[in-house]
């Protein structure tokens, strides 16, 4: 176990390695330089001032040689300077990595219980009236746009019932934690949803399956009672092909809930991600990128010891 | 002709073989019939009218080809019959009749009462929960056992179905046992709290041919120990043979012929029966070509008796009227119009 672990950490290092080199690649790629930007917005930089700048930022030095010293000073925990948020990178990360685990953990804490519950409860009696209604609240969930719940959400209650801000940030530096989470309920609301609904769907077809199978019968057979045989005997074995939906979620979820940051104004790393490639900030895009990689990779090995914990038909060598 | 006796006549026969002492049937099924609603091209009707008894102790083998009806009946006698089943007829056992049952008396029922070993050892237990505990759950459950109380006890039952080294079996999971020992295991689960009557449907089918005897021979053993009263489900005629006292052989949902084993083999008087008894392949002859029974068991029922399509007696009335079930010698019943 504990050599299959270190293994897969090797190999998670060996991935995230191969990936500095593509997204450097697919960076240096991207149309617009740096230096020209910063150039557009100072008309009073004179050309020796920008020739000073460009070989500063190293613009003539060939890029294997620019990786090498990106990759030198990004191991010793040097991400360089950010050139939109004029701040090192690391400074700018910590507190959008911040925000987005504040998101991440509520939705999931929020989501993967109510999915269990609602897929349970739909396979009880498939095409039965609660499936049918848990079906249409899963439909609607996968369906209904983000933007569109987000901006009735905030009408509803930001607006109309003035229950809830509308913003996923409290203006106060250092708000208090009750402050802060009113901020969070209403992107936390919009993404469960976001969530919730294939997990439902999954849910609802494993436990269908499991249900239907020959030990669930065995179990029957020996007078046990229907709570004792969903939770004790078919949710255990249900769950275990839902680790991996849960692990590709988890990647999606980092850097993709980027519509709901950028409308209730949560500087997390979707965002951030989408600004960094937007304003052409290649130290920033490229640590972000790479934590993205990274949490996936984190996501998938965990989903791995999960199955090993989950099935002791599985063991880890 | 089998008469359908209303539930309260049953009633009062049943209170008066009680109260007169007679030895009342551990089990008693009185015309059963179990259906479905109806599928396209599927008979609604799986099990028609049957009925049949099984005396405390006794062991009775139902022989039948996929589709007869074996295993509905044996799964109605547990209460595990798919819920858009709907049964008629009386089931009573130990006094009283099953098909009224709560859900809970149901769950009371089962695994004490009355335990099931099924035919798949592979899938049939739980594969992320040790053995021992499967064992345990049906005594914390119904001997109101601590979860260690009835671990050690699981140990205990696996060593009674001979399963080597039981301590560290018990701590194993499913997957690690080979198919007989699975099926040891739950063997044991179901007699773990001594139930009157066991039901097997087909519990040896999915095995090696020398692990098939092991376990009848297990199950033999343990019959003779505690006097379990036994439904043995099986399509295997000799395997039948080998446990049973009595024999009923099943055909399309109804009840051929029945009688004792010897009586049987003696004088097999349905042809069905005697086709399957040709089917049996014989030691010593070697070359001989096996026998078949012509034609399958799905499809339409045809008019009148159902075997009368594949039957090499049919005539024209056969295919007119259904046989009733008679009792042609002592204890011995067929439901055939060829037979005198």
């Amino acid at each position: 176990m504990l050599r299959y672990t270190l293994t897969r950490i090797g190999q998670a290092v060996l991935v995230l390695l191969v990936m500095t080199v593509l997204l450097f690649l697919l960076i240096n790629l991207m149309p617009g330089d740096p230096v020209d930007n910063m150039l557009e917005g100072n008309p009073s930089l004179t050309a020796a001032s920008a020739a000073q700048i460009r070989e500063l930022y190293g613009a003539g030095v060939p890029l294997p040689v620019r990786y090498w010293n990106w990759i030198t000073a990004a191991v010793q925990g040097d991400f360089g300077y950010s050139s939109i948020y004029f701040r090192p990178v690391a400074e700018v990360l910590g507190p959008a990595l911040g925000q987005t685990l504040k998101l991440m953990v509520a939705t999931l804490v929020l989501s993967v219980p109510l999915a269990l519950l609602l897929g349970s409860l739909a396979s009880l009696r498939p095409g039965g009236l609660m499936d049918n209604l848990i079906s249409f609240f899963a439909f609607a969930s996968i369906s209904l746009p983000n933007f569109w719940l987000s901006l009735i959400l905030i009408i509803v209650f930001a607006v109309q019932l003035g229950w809830l801000p509308a913003s996923g940030t409290p203006l106060e530096t250092n708000p208090p934690i009750w402050l802060e989470v009113r901020h969070l309920v209403l992107p936390v609301l919009v993404l469960t949803m976001f969530f919730v609904g294939p997990l439902v769907r999954y849910v609802r077809a494993s436990m269908i399956e499991t249900l239907s199978s020959d030990f669930v019968r065995t179990a029957r057979s020996k007078g046990l009672s229907e709570p004792q045989i969903i939770i004790r005997h078919a949710l255990r074995n249900a769950l275990i092909p839902m680790v991996t939906v849960l692990a590709l979620g988890f990647g999606g979820l980092f850097s993709g809930s980027l519509v709901v940051e950028t409308i209730f104004g949560v500087l997390g790393m979707g965002k951030m991600i989408f600004d960094a490639i937007r304003y052409v900030d290649f130290n920033l895009a490229l640590i972000g990128l790479l934590l993205a990689t990274l949490v996936t990779l984190i996501s998938n090995l965990l989903a791995d010891l999960a199955y090993a914990w989950l099935d002791p038909r599985i063991s880890l060598k | 002709m089998m008469i359908a006796a209303p539930a309260s006549v049953a009633e009062i026969q049943d209170a008066h073989s009680q109260a007169s002492g007679a030895a009342t049937p551990l089990l008693r099924v009185q015309d059963l019939t179990i259906a479905f609603p109806a599928a396209v091209g599927r008979e609604a009707e799986v099990v028609s009218s049957i009925s049949y008894e099984i005396g405390a102790g006794e062991a009775l083998g139902v022989v039948g080809e996929s589709g007869c009806g074996k295993t509905m009946t044996s799964l109605a006698l547990m209460g595990l019959l798919p819920p858009a089943a709907q049964v008629d007829g009386a089931i009573w056992f130990d006094g009283r009749d099953l098909t009224k049952l709560s859900a809970r008396a149901w769950r009371s029922h089962r695994g004490r009462d009355a335990a099931m070993v099924f035919q798949e050892p592979m899938t049939a237990m739980n594969p992320v929960m040790r053995v021992g505990d499967q064992i345990a759950e049906v005594l914390v459950r119904h001997e109101g056992m601590s979860k260690r109380d009835g671990f050690s006890r699981a140990v205990q039952l696996l060593a009674s179905v001979h399963i080597p080294s039981p301590e560290r079996r018990a701590q194993d999971y499913p997957h690690q046992l080979s198919g007989g020992m699975r099926q040891r295991a739950m063997i044991a689960m179901a007699l773990a709290c001594r139930p009157k009557l066991l039901v097997a449907d087909e519990p040896t089918t999915a095995l090696d041919v020398t692990v098939q005897a092991q376990i009848l021979d297990l199950m033999l053993e343990l019959q003779e120990q505690h006097g379990t009263a036994i439904q043995f489900i099986s399509h295997n005629l000799a395997v039948v043979s080998e446990i049973a006292h009595r024999i009923m052989v099943m055909y399309s949902g109804r009840i051929v012929e029945y009688a004792s084993v010897g009586d049987l083999f003696a004088n097999p008087l349905h042809p069905y029966t005697q086709g399957l008894i040709k089917t049996l392949p014989e030691m010593g002859q070697p070359g001989s070509d096996l026998y078949t029974i012509p034609g399958t068991i799905g499809g339409k029922r045809p008019p009148g008796c159902r075997f009368s399509n594949r039957c090499p007696l049919a005539d024209a009335g056969c295919r007119q009227a259904e046989p009733a079930l008679r009792e042609v010698a002592p204890r011995h019943y067929v439901a055939c119009h060829k037979v005198n």
